[in-house]
């Protein structure tokens, strides 16, 4: 298109539009935003500022609307608890393992998945089904496959003499963080590796070409070329990731609801049992407000290496 | 005409945002009233029972055809979230207009002042009630429920399997070894946190059972003598292996049906449970073999919420349902339990159950699981207590030290 078409294509404020219709006028852009700022007011600005207040009161779920102002009281009783310290050293572990394994796990999926093989259709297609159950599915499966009488894990272990005492490995305070890690993994690589396989196949052909006509071994074609192409994508993953992995709560309440004796009790599950169990509102937006904080230290600390990144590119 | 232009964009966004606004307004509130009629809701877990609710739904039908300006709709809200669900609908000044709570929710809901208190709506005297579990219904004066259904803890056993029921603690496990062997279990019962409710359910039977008590009405007793003696054979009885470790109560219920269990200590509404699994299985039930003859009761209480604009009507459904006709049919409906009025049962229904006897004759005996002189903290203590047993169960710690353990933390939380 030429300098001159362009000028002679009527604009946003010229041609045929009707007169006196609201389109075009400087109120348009507020009326399209409208519904979505409603939407975002209503359901998160607004929900946002009361979980803040609640923080700060001590509220019963049983009378939500008779609140009393405690100031830092709630966050003081929470840090000063060693039960929380705990969960929250439970959740880094459990962000972490699932952040690294996963996007791991997907990456060498992705890898394997981007090489041609017969049935590399079929192959594709099953590594997503993991993905594509739904989450409370998954727990049930998972929890019927360790059962300590019945589940086809215990008979396996015990097979090859890896048993577990009792067998039962949700009720161990030492397995069951373990066995939450393994079925959340079992989920969530599938996602990555779909994600992963997309990026490795947007890598130019001609970059790794170039690298092996260089001499540069298959390790180093991958750090210098592949890596540095996908390098966003993961980045974007871990980040989704670990934010995922923050607020999962179904898989875990549904398995252990947070034991044995607080073993797999994360930030969420220790919120709920806050809210629902001992009906403390206050404290549970407390232990919500730690989880805020955590998520946005999270995203900044993403932005600032995504920064770091593109400084070091130019 | 730029004016216009703006009142027309105004018009669009105030149009949209009460759009909004109506969406959000969500559900009215209960009790209301329609043609002169109060229509009201009536939630009970057991309303959703595969065996109980379709028989309890006909009773409620029998209600509202003998009213004409009072009809009640049932309203079946699945027991593990019953509570939490109808807390927190109560909280927020909604909720069904009659509830039938356990005990628990029941002193929360009546210590936070959501249940409508009866004493100026139902004249108790008129009706013969049972006096031990009623006696739960009453805080300082003020009636807060009437009895629904008390359902007393007993032993189940596999008769196949048992000629001759135990009659002591030491001749109890004796047999749960005994028949313990390949996938056949001598004994079941809750031990995983993630049953948490459940596990406070079972222990409370060992617990009196050895004369123990959580409270004595003033302090709290968690890490008494006595309690550590019930809570070791509960835990003795878990060690021994002779329960099914780490399955959950819906599966071992099941495998009691398949008589792959020989044992189990559970309340009246099991009878129906189990001949719903499996009509054909030859069970029977005798008293719990434990040194003290005290044990659980289920509780549950029917009240009117305080947030209810239709209390007087409420009110005339319980009345109702204190008839005794209606009374008689309730117990029918709810099995082995009993209901709150004192009621014969039928030499039909006898002759069918001979053992109903067993859990009638147990009614005196028998304590609601709740922390006496603590009950609105109940749940809270009950978190306590179940978390620090299923630590020395895994062993993490040893008995004595996690009761002291839960007595003092569960000490700090009532204050």
């Amino acid at each position: 298109m030429t300098a001159l078409e362009q000028q002679q294509l009527p604009g946003p404020r010229s041609g045929t539009r009707r007169r006196g219709s609201p389109l075009g006028s400087k109120w348009t852009p507020y009326f399209f935003l409208a519904p979505a700022a409603l939407f975002i007011l209503v359901f998160q600005v607004v929900p946002l500022a009361q979980e803040v207040f609640l923080s700060f009161t001590r509220t019963s779920l049983l009378n939500p609307t008779h609140s009393t102002w405690v100031g830092f009281d709630n966050f003081a009783r929470i840090f000063g608890d060693e039960d929380f310290r705990r969960t929250l050293l439970i959740t880094l572990v459990y962000v972490v393992v699932c952040v690294v394994v996963a996007v791991g796990t997907g990456l060498a999926v992705a890898l394997l998945l981007n090489k041609g093989f017969r049935g590399r259709g079929l192959a594709r297609a099953l590594v997503t089904i993991p993905w594509a159950a739904p989450g409370i599915a998954v727990a049930l499966i998972a929890i019927w496959m360790l059962n300590p009488d019945y589940g086809i894990v215990n008979r396996f272990l015990d097979t090859i003499g890896l048993g577990v005492p009792g067998g039962a490995i949700l009720d161990s305070p030492r397995y069951a963080l373990p066995a939450i890690l393994v079925t959340t993994i079992w989920q969530l690589f599938p996602f990555t590796s779909v994600v992963l396989l997309s990026a490795l196949q947007a890598v130019p052909p001609h970059l790794t070409e170039a690298a092996t006509m260089d001499g540069a071994g298959r390790w180093w074609t991958f750090r210098a070329v592949t890596w540095q192409s996908i390098k966003p994508t993961v980045g974007l993953l871990a980040l989704l990731m670990t934010i995922w992995s923050l607020r999962r709560f179904e898989l875990i309440w549904l398995m252990t609801k947070g034991g044995p004796v607080g073993a797999t009790e994360t930030l969420v599950i220790d919120l709920y049992s806050q809210a629902f169990d001992s009906k403390q509102l206050g404290s549970a937006a407390a232990v919500g407000m730690v989880g805020i904080v955590i998520s946005l230290i999270v995203i900044a600390g993403s932005r600032f290496v995504a920064r770091a990144a593109e400084r070091e590119a130019r | 005409m730029r004016l216009h232009r703006i009142r027309r964009s105004m018009v669009a966004a105030v149009s949209v945002t009460g759009m909004a606004a109506a969406l959000l307004a969500g559900c009215g509130s209960d009790g209301g009233s329609e043609g002169g009629v109060t229509k009201l809701t009536f939630a009970a877990s057991t309303l959703g029972d595969p065996g109980r609710g379709p028989l309890l739904t006909k009773w409620l039908e029998e209600f509202n055809k003998s009213q004409n300006k009072v009809q009640v709709s049932p309203a079946a809200v699945p027991y593990p979230t019953f509570g939490q669900t109808i807390l927190t609908q109560m909280g927020s000044g909604k909720g069904p207009d009659l509830i039938r709570f356990d005990m628990p929710e029941f002193e929360s809901a009546s210590d936070a002042g959501l249940i409508a208190p009866l004493n100026d709506l139902i004249d108790v005297s008129k009706y013969d009630l049972l006096k031990q579990p009623d006696q739960f219904m009453v805080h300082d004066g003020q009636r807060h429920g009437i009895i629904f259904e008390a359902s007393n803890y007993a032993m189940f056993y596999n008769a196949d399997l048992i000629k001759k029921a135990p009659t002591t603690y030491d001749e109890f496990v004796e047999t749960a070894k005994s028949l313990t062997k390949g996938d056949t279990y001598g004994l079941a019962f809750r031990q995983t946190e993630a049953e948490e409710a459940g596990v406070w359910q079972d222990i409370f039977n060992y617990v009196y059972g050895f004369g123990g008590a959580w409270s004595d009405g003033k302090q709290l007793t968690i890490n008494s003598p006595e309690n550590l003696k019930g809570l070791q054979a509960y835990k003795d009885l878990y060690d021994a292996k002779v329960i099914p470790r780490g399955t959950d109560a819906a599966t071992f219920r099941r495998m009691f049906a398949e008589g792959k269990v020989g044992m189990e200590l559970n309340n009246g509404g099991y009878v129906t449970a189990t001949r719903g699994q499996n009509a054909d299985l030859n069970f029977n039930v005798a008293p719990i073999p434990f040194p003290v003859r005290k044990q659980g009761t289920i509780l549950a209480p029917i009240v009117i919420n305080e947030a209810s604009p239709a209390k007087e009507e409420a009110a005339t459904f319980i009345k109702w349902a204190l008839e005794p006709a209606n009374q008689v049919k309730l117990q029918e409906i709810l099995g082995a339990s009993s209901v709150a009025t004192v009621t014969q049962r039928s030499p039909e229904k006898l002759k069918e159950t001979p053992f109903l006897t067993v859990f009638d004759d147990l009614t005196e005996s028998s304590l609601p699981q709740i922390v006496l002189g603590f009950e609105a903290k109940t749940p809270d203590i009950r978190k306590v207590v179940v978390k620090n047993v299923i630590a020395a169960l895994q062993g993490t710690v040893d008995l004595k030290t996690a009761l002291d353990n839960a007595q003092q933390e569960a000490s700090q939380l009532v204050g």
